[in-house]
């Protein structure tokens, strides 16, 4: 694996981060139009992560946004998911039977965070006003009471015998 | 952003919460874990344990949760030192955790804390 490939090895998965390590990651003005800001942590370029925690702030403005706070206990991070599919010319290029059913989707998810239950969380890692944040594409409310803990110990060992490793 | 007032939450053990802890301080937020052992419909205030160690939590805040003495509850929140020096969690979101591995838990939570000394430590 060269240089170039080695820095984007997990530029295509969503990586599990705890917040803590999540908020530190560093933030480089990039070129390209789509993604203003890189992400990029050890050296690994990054453009998904997965969370999981506690919703502790939920702010909905209805067919816009809803914004809303995960704590795992490290950390807080702000969430964004975007309500406002059926009126943003950014879909408008899309087929209207697939931006309904993503939009259908956003609104199950928005229903379903809740101050005080525990989600897992997905999307890409962007940037509001310098801190990290994730623009949410799902959300899972977990039952499992040992799932938070489970998500720790993935963490841990992924960041030690994955992340972490220089591989070079 | 609202959520960037939102203080996380730090994660403790009911054991921790002592006159001299560094997590015994006005405001400080936290994270605790236990079971219900009292609970007053009145004053909304309830009583957790685990092990020898106990909390009160104020539970005014929270809606949609039912208490059941004798299952395990999972509550965010400040914490408020009363004049007497007895503290009292002001919850701001609470759960029902019945079926939680305390054990794993609290294992699990000390391997936490390392990983993360060790890696603010090399950055």
């Amino acid at each position: 694996m060269d240089h170039h490939q080695h820095r984007r090895r997990l530029y295509n998965t969503h990586v599990k981060l705890l917040a803590f390590d999540l908020l530190s990651l560093l933030q480089t003005p990039s070129h390209s139009s789509s993604d203003p800001i890189s992400f990029s942590r050890k050296g690994a370029l990054l453009s998904r992560a997965e969370t999981v925690g506690t919703v502790t702030s939920r702010e909905l403005k209805p067919s816009k946004f809803l914004k809303f706070t995960i704590d795992d206990g490290t950390g807080c991070v702000g969430c964004v998911l975007w309500l406002n599919h059926l009126a943003s010319p950014y879909f408008a290029r899309r087929s209207p039977s697939d931006v309904r059913l993503i939009a259908e989707a956003a609104n199950r998810f928005a229903a379903e965070i809740r101050l005080g239950v525990v989600a897992r969380v997905r999307g890409r890692i962007t940037s509001y006003r310098g801190t990290v944040q994730i623009t949410v594409s799902d959300v899972v409310v977990e039952r499992d009471p040992n799932a938070e803990t489970l998500h720790w110990l993935e963490c841990m060992n992924l960041a030690r015998k994955c992340y972490d490793a220089s591989g070079l | 952003m609202a959520s960037s007032a939102i203080k996380s939450g730090t994660l403790v053990s009911l054991q921790d919460i002592y006159l001299s802890s560094p997590f015994f301080k006005q405001g400080a937020s936290l994270r605790v874990t236990g079971k219900l052992q009292e609970y007053s419909v009145e004053t909304a205030v309830a009583i957790v344990v685990d092990g020898n160690a106990n909390l009160k939590i104020n539970t005014q805040h929270l809606r949609d949760l039912s208490f059941r003495v004798g299952s395990f509850y999972q509550f965010i929140g400040e914490l408020l030192i009363q004049h007497d020096n007895e503290a009292i969690l002001q919850a701001r979101v609470g759960r029902n955790v019945d079926g939680i591995d305390l054990n794993l838990y609290h294992q699990s939570l000390q391997l936490l804390r390392k990983f993360q000394a060790d890696h603010l430590s090399t950055t």
